[in-house]
């Protein structure tokens, strides 16, 4: 096992430059998410550090070791692709066996190390079949199975759960994590679902556009987004956000919207008064109040039955509510409303930036 | 790609390139460029022009891939819709079809040049204890022995062809039928609005491919009439090889070939384009 | 009732498909069977069938029949050698081209195809003068180099378009898992790839085997020509045993027939496959 260090690294095709520049620091036994939004570059970025890809500036580092130079196969990484990338013409043993067998491993070894990471993924009824054998799932666990049987300093997974259906998604992950709990194997795992991220990681890299917009556990992205992007991109259903205008006035702060309607702040809020900032406040963080609070009319209600979800208009916005306590809302009510002010984010309406408190 | 990868990668692409390269530049590049050379010489064009042989060669020429290649494509898009019947039968009637185009021409054309040969020839028996009088010359007469040329040719070409445009037409999406069907469309109509647009293309660009192909039939001509009689039903690519093989005029043979080019080109480059456009769907 | 008139429909061309088909092969055939004192009554079907001319061409039992074996044999062999040199050539180019990505490689696969659009019998002249002038001119590799080149364009364009086929990621995966260039050709490349080789074989065996143009320019010595050349001679003089030598075109068809019947499954698809597409 190794830690992953990713310095100012560029990519290039021609002059087109897609990763502008990227550092991440990934400590040994970690499992990082690489999350953004389809084009960001993580793929890219993944296939930079497995050696698929031409690194066109900067330095990749696997344990202490500069691998820019170094081809893939001796890097000591194994690679989960997205379309498993089994080999059809081989069987499950096979499959898995394959890179021992390159490596001119011993038959008893591999045949052992292929029992171990079958049992593992309980996969070993499987072993003679081939891969169009088999199901969706059972592919996905020997893609798995692959890399395990090498045991390897890095994993690299690259959407692995997208070909499945949301079910199986679901239990995948689980899977996955506690497989990385019981290995403790370095692991980088690109997505473009955030929830996905959220589930899995120890930490979280969003990536737009080439660049990182905010390193963090799952946690700290939700409770503090660095950015409009990342508090867009994380969290289901999306972050309310409510353009408006900064005002002060002694001890009281609010905003100001365009359609006259003030949003409510702690004092201590940052800001300068007359800034144009976005106000932004999560579906979960909305309570239902009496008669103070911010007066909005119920456009569409969706029941789940461990939560409601509420989608209302808010001075010219459409904005939702999570409530999970039972009570009825009906579609034209109009509904006072109230953000918990602790939770409330703001950021500048120029540079997208979180305004610090 | 990482210089070490890349430069393993590259030395190997080109290795494993060179087998080609080497077979192109000396039994492609070489030949082609010393035919060039060959055909170089003004005189071997006003030789030609002057031998009524060879405007006669360029009329049937013209005539052949005129006639043969569009009756045969033609039919080959008809059959194509008799193959794509589902029938158990019909799949051992196209295992029994495909014969002419898998073995080879010159006993299958041997045989036909006997059948059709005037005095002793099964067709021409049989027209005899039919009807009491003698048949047609087949292949004694300019016409009916290129008429005879294309018989040849389509019956040994129509397969092939068939077999690519029942390909087209396995590919048109069932359900455009289905939804035809729905909305009432007679077989004819079926034909005019789904079939015919979707093969349309195909249909094209096997025309233009089968002409380019046709243009190189030496087979056909010179085992069913030699280019006889008297040279009269020669094509440019059986006469080429008589200037150049039987009257040891090579300069003049491969002339015969040049003189096709202004006409080849063209449908050369279309055709590139062509298949380049459908290589990547 | 319309439903009868279909099936009626569809037997009806189906015969004379049958018909048509059949003519040539089988006037072959009964000409084969033909004792040679009827060869000039024209019947549908002799009088008295029989197999002496096979006897004839099995025991080399004519002037022109001197070598059958030997001719045999020939074909034989120019079919097999230009279907491993062609299947040699194709399957190293196409994995350079379409799995390698080497630089330039697109330009080969348009010189391939490019050259597939040349019809052969227009190069036969200068490709005899290259030959001569290579020194290789009466020996069998001249046709077989000669039919190599002829075969390996369609050989790379078809193997291209299976080649793009196969997911980039088999041989990433391989990459990973250590594998070198030359085992992601051999382990991954051409166990996939096995169908369409089977195809391209046949089909470049085929094409050699059944070749007459090149053969007859390019052979000369009784011992050297194929069956294709040896069938050509009889042309040359007018009182050509016939019946023999529809005798030997059955034996010389029946090889090629087999072969494809084998393959069949793998050629239909194959070939249409990359022939045209549009």
């Amino acid at each position: 096992m190794a830690s992953v260090s990713v310095e100012a690294v560029r990519k290039r095709y021609g002059a087109l430059e897609v990763i502008h520049g990227i550092d991440i620091a990934i400590p040994d036994g970690e499992f990082v998410v690489l999350v953004g939004p389809s084009g960001c570059g993580k793929s890219t970025l993944l296939r930079m550090i497995a050696g698929l890809e031409e690194i066109s500036g900067g330095t990749v580092r696997i344990g202490q070791r500069v691998v820019n130079q170094v081809p893939s196969k001796d890097r000591d990484i194994a690679m989960v692709f997205q379309n498993y990338a089994l080999y059809p013409h081989m069987t499950v043993r096979e499959n898995m066996g394959f890179s021992l067998r390159l490596r001119k491993a011993e038959t008893e070894v591999i045949a052992e190390r292929v029992q171990r990471a079958a049992q593992i993924l309980s996969l070993t009824e499987l072993l003679d079949r081939h891969p169009k054998q088999l199901s969706g799932g059972q592919r996905q666990r020997v893609a798995m199975g692959r890399a395990i049987v090498r045991n390897p300093q890095v994993f690299l997974f690259d959407e692995p759960l997208s070909n499945l259906d949301a079910k199986l998604r679901v239990q995948m992950r689980t899977e996955i994590k506690a497989l990385h709990q019981q290995l403790k194997t370095t692991s980088i795992y690109v997505t473009h679902d955030q929830i996905e991220a959220m589930t899995m990681a120890d930490r979280i890299v969003v990536m737009h556009d080439g660049i990182v917009e905010q390193i963090g556990t799952p946690l700290e992205l939700y409770d503090t987004p660095a950015n409009l992007f990342v508090a867009g991109f994380i969290g289901s259903p999306a972050i309310n956000l409510i353009r408006g205008i900064l005002r002060r006035d002694g001890g009281r702060c609010w905003v100001a919207t365009e359609a006259g309607v003030d949003l409510p702040l702690n004092g201590d809020a940052a800001g300068q008064d007359g800034q144009a900032v976005v106000y932004g406040f999560r579906p979960e963080h909305l309570t239902p109040v009496e008669n103070s609070g911010l007066l909005s009319r119920i456009e569409v209600v969706e029941p789940t039955g461990a939560n409601t979800f509420v989608y209302a208009e808010l001075s010219g916005a459409q904005i939702c509510g999570v409530f999970s306590e039972r009570r009825s809302f009906a579609a034209g009510e109009t509904l006072h409303l109230m953000p918990q002010l602790d939770r409330v984010h703001l950021f500048d309406a120029a540079s997208g930036r979180r305004l610090a408190a | 790609m990482a210089p070490g990868r890349l430069s393993q990668e590259a030395t190997w692409g080109l290795i494993f390139l060179v087998p080609y390269i080497v077979l192109f530049l000396g039994l492609v590049i070489y030949p082609v460029s010393y035919g060039l050379i060959l055909g170089a010489n003004p005189k071997s064009y006003v030789r030609l022009w002057t031998d009524p042989v060879f405007l006669r060669t360029i009329v049937n020429t013209v005539v052949f891939l005129g006639v043969a290649v569009n009756i045969k494509l033609f039919l080959a898009l008809l059959l194509s819709g008799f193959f794509v019947h589902e029938r158990r039968w019909i799949r051992w009637l196209s295992v029994v079809f495909i014969l002419p185009w898998a073995i080879p021409s010159i006993p299958t054309i041997l045989s036909f040049r006997w059948m059709l040969n005037a005095e002793w020839g099964m067709l021409n028996s049989l027209i005899f204890r039919l009807t009491l009088e003698d048949g047609p010359n087949w292949l004694l007469d300019r016409w009916s022995g290129l008429g005879m040329i294309c018989v040849v040719h389509i019956w040994k070409y129509l397969p092939f062809w068939t077999l690519i445009l029942l390909a087209g037409r396995l590919a048109i999406p069932k359900d455009l039928y289905e939804s035809a069907d729905v909305d009432g469309a007679s077989g004819l109509q079926k034909f005019r609005y789904v079939t015919f647009p979707s093969l349309r293309n195909l249909y094209i660009t096997c025309t233009l491919l089968s002409t380019i192909m046709s243009l190189g039939d030496f087979n056909s001509i010179y085992l069913l009439t030699g280019g006889g009689p008297a040279d009269s039903t020669q094509t440019l690519a059986t006469l080429g090889i008589r200037y150049a093989f039987g009257m040891s005029e090579i300069e003049v043979g491969v002339s015969t070939v040049v003189v096709a080019l202004p006409v080849m080109l063209p449908l050369l480059v279309l055709m590139l384009r062509r298949m380049k456009k459908g290589e990547q769907p | 009732m319309r439903k009868i008139f279909t099936e009626a429909r569809l037997a009806l061309i189906g015969i004379l498909i049958l018909i048509w088909t059949l003519i040539p092969i089988y006037h072959l055939f009964v000409m084969s069977i033909t004792p040679r004192v009827e060869t000039f009554a024209g019947a549908l079907w002799p009088s008295r069938p029989t197999l002496e001319n096979y006897e004839t061409v099995v025991e080399q039992g004519h002037y022109y029949l001197e070598h059958f074996w030997r001719q045999l044999w020939n074909s034989a062999f120019v079919a097999v050698m230009v279907c491993v040199i062609t299947l040699a050539i194709a399957a190293t180019a196409t994995f350079a081209i379409s799995r390698l990505k080497v630089r330039g490689g697109r330009l080969v696969s348009n010189m391939a195809l490019a050259t597939y659009l040349i019809p052969p019998a227009f190069l036969a002249i200068p490709m005899y003068k290259v030959m001569g002038i290579y020194g290789l001119l009466n020996t069998q590799w001249s046709l077989i180099l000669t039919m190599v080149t002829f075969a390996s364009p369609y050989a790379i364009w078809v193997l291209k378009q299976y080649a793009d086929k196969l997911p980039y990621e088999l041989d990433e995966a391989a990459r990973i898992d250590g594998a070198s260039p030359l085992q992601i050709f051999r382990l991954i490349y051409l166990p996939l790839m096995a169908p369409s080789l089977v195809a391209i074989g046949t089909y470049a065996l085929l094409l050699a085997w059944n070749e007459y143009l090149y053969a007859f320019l390019l052979l000369s010595a009784d011992k050297d020509i194929t069956l294709a050349v040896a069938l050509g001679h009889f042309l040359t003089t007018d009182d050509a045993p016939f019946n023999v030598l529809m005798a030997t075109g059955a034996v010389y068809a029946l090889p090629p027939a087999a072969v494809y019947y084998a393959f069949r499954r793998y050629m239909v698809s194959g070939l249409t496959a990359g022939a045209v597409k549009s």
